[in-house]
């Protein structure tokens, strides 16, 4: 077994991803560690999901390098696959069989020994809180079960590397709080996690360090604090002001904050602190309709870094 | 062995419904042994034609190999799109160890078993109708289930390539159809044109065909090696670019 370069359970180096008329991974570089929380965050069609199929040995890199636990997936898929646990981006339970057996008949393709899997599926279902489903099929559930479900599926083999992609798309802010709730247990017992995710209170949530992907490559690299200590300021200013307060807020706001940006309907300006801004407009005679100070957040970094112009 | 992991959830899945498909597989030869053996077979009566062996055993072995080509083809469409497509069966395994060729594997010999499920009963059926004049003809069984795979190989292939089934229709219309009706099935293909013998002696269900009333109804010829080789080829190269295909779309 070749060790891949320092500690990292993770290692990519110029790693690429090429389909025929389309780059989807140029060339990124970066170290997932031990029982870290790492995440990938990025608009749609930045090269997130790619990324994690090649780790996940479900889809053969183009160039570079890449070690995942100290092994090529281009040459021991088996061996990866056994010590990961894969939770995708759009639920593919066995439809045709109920909660436990999903679990089991998982089991028997991680070639897990019957008795072992059973008291393992005990603890998963209790886990993720699904007992008194645990005879039911699949489709009546709930979106969250069947995220849950998926997790508990992901698990059975106890791997030392979760993979998430994009695990609570979809969610209501009750199951995703408990899907965190769950992830960061897992964190705690020491399981190493990679999540993509364009959700940044998600991400800000759950993620020791993150690089931000956008049009196939890493553009930033940090954790959430850094991050926004590096592309934003501490706190924004948002306000709404009608046309006329505009004209006159463009020839009187110089100097109130680092960083101004003008949207159609907001202006946010940004700042160490917004009250002391705010204060500086209302003595300029200046009243916006409303006025919002805020901290700054995961989400401001990734605008200012992706840029707000809509990607489909 | 983690193939067999593969059949054991198919397994799983077929149990809960054993019943009803149990059921059919032995409704569907009685049915035609009844109807087309004994009702039409009573019309047909030339002395010496079917090579002498009576039209209830020309047709039952023929419809005997030809069940299992249906039921082979059909196994490896829409039930094998699905797992590709709708319900992501493969993708979920694919997380998994286990590898595509694994997968492959695994659903091929999960066919084998719905082959014997459907053939075992329909032997015993045609048992019963005093059909078999040799002890060889319990070697039909493993006949028409390599029947049906080398059919079900080929087209597992074509599905792997497809993004919708609109393809089914066509296979089952222009492909399966036709063979079913023109391999010998029902009449001996000497009656068809010259042209049309050469045609059918290029399908697979012919060789099935052939196979089968050699072993049941006729002596064991010495072209029986040939049609287990078309067989068995026919099965190779559709697992190999069966195989092939699989992995070029499930592994992108």
């Amino acid at each position: 077994m070749v060790q891949s370069p320092g500690s990292a359970l993770i290692s990519a180096r110029g790693l690429s991803k090429s389909f025929e008329s389309l780059i989807a991974v140029d060339a990124i570089d970066f170290d997932v560690h031990k029982g870290e929380v790492f995440g990938f965050l990025g608009p749609n069609g930045a090269g997130k999901t790619s990324t994690m199929r090649m780790i996940g040995c479900t889809s053969p890199r183009t160039g570079g390098a890449l070690h995942v636990m100290g092994m090529d997936p281009s040459t021991d898929a088996a061996g990866i696959k056994a010590r990961i646990g894969v939770v995708p981006q759009t639920d593919n339970l066995d439809i045709e069989l109920t909660v436990r057996e999903n679990l089991e008949v998982y089991a028997m393709y991680f070639d897990i020994p019957r008795d072992v899997a059973r008291s393992r599926i005990d603890e998963l279902i209790a886990f993720v809180q699904l007992d008194d489903k645990m005879k039911s099929k699949v489709e009546p559930l709930s979106g969250g079960m069947k995220r849950r479900l998926t997790i508990a599926r992901a698990l059975v083999n106890q791997p030392d590397l979760l993979l998430l992609d994009e695990p609570t798309t979809g969610l209501d802010p009750q199951a995703r709080h408990l899907v965190w709730d769950r992830l960061y247990r897992l964190k705690q017992q020491g399981v190493t996690l990679v999540i993509t995710t364009h959700y940044m209170d998600e991400a800000e949530q759950l993620c020791d360090r993150l690089v931000v992907m956008d049009k196939a490559k890493i553009v930033a690299e940090g954790s959430p604090r850094e991050l926004i200590a590096r592309y934003s300021t501490r706190e924004v200013l948002e306000l709404r002001v009608t046309d006329e307060v505009r004209e006159r807020l463009k020839e009187t706001v110089d100097g109130v904050a680092e960083r101004i940006e003008w949207l159609p309907d907001r202006v946010l300006l940004y700042t160490e602190s917004g009250e002391t801004a705010l204060s500086q407009i209302n003595a300029a005679g200046l009243h916006p309709d409303t006025a919002l100070v805020r901290r700054s957040t995961l989400e401001d970094v990734f605008l200012t870094i992706t840029g707000r112009s809509l990607v489909e | 062995m983690s193939a067999a992991s593969i059949v054991r959830r198919n397994w799983l899945v077929y149990w809960r419904a054993w019943r009803s498909s149990f059921f059919l597989s032995v409704l569907t030869p009685l049915m035609f042994l009844s109807a087309m053996g004994l009702g039409l077979g009573s019309l047909v009566q030339e002395e010496g034609a079917f090579g002498g062996a009576g039209y209830l055993k020309f047709f039952a072995t023929g419809i005997f190999a030809a069940s299992c080509m249906q039921s082979g083809v059909f196994s490896a469409t829409y039930p094998v799109m699905g797992k590709i497509t709708w319900q992501r069966n493969y993708e979920a395994m694919l997380a998994s160890p286990l590898s595509v060729r694994n997968i492959f594997f695994g659903e091929l010999g999960w066919m084998a078993v719905t082959l014997a499920q459907i053939s075992i009963p329909f032997f015993g059926i045609m048992a019963l109708f005093d059909v078999f004049d040799s002890p060889t003809a319990i070697l039909a069984v493993p006949i028409v289930i390599l029947l049906g795979l080398s059919c079900a190989a080929p087209v597992f292939a074509l599905t792997a390539t497809l993004q919708t089934d609109e393809a089914y229709t066509w296979l089952f219309r222009f492909v399966v159809t036709p063979l079913f009706l023109l391999s010998g099935t029902f009449f001996p293909i000497e009656e068809l044109p010259a042209w049309g013998r050469v045609l059918a002696q290029a399908t697979p269900l012919y060789h099935g065909v052939e196979l089968v009333r050699q072993f049941t109804i006729f002596d064991v010829g010495i072209s029986a090696l040939w049609h287990v080789a078309y067989l068995v080829g026919l099965l190779t190269a559709g697992i190999l670019v069966g195989v092939r295909n699989l992995e070029r779309r499930l592994l992108p």
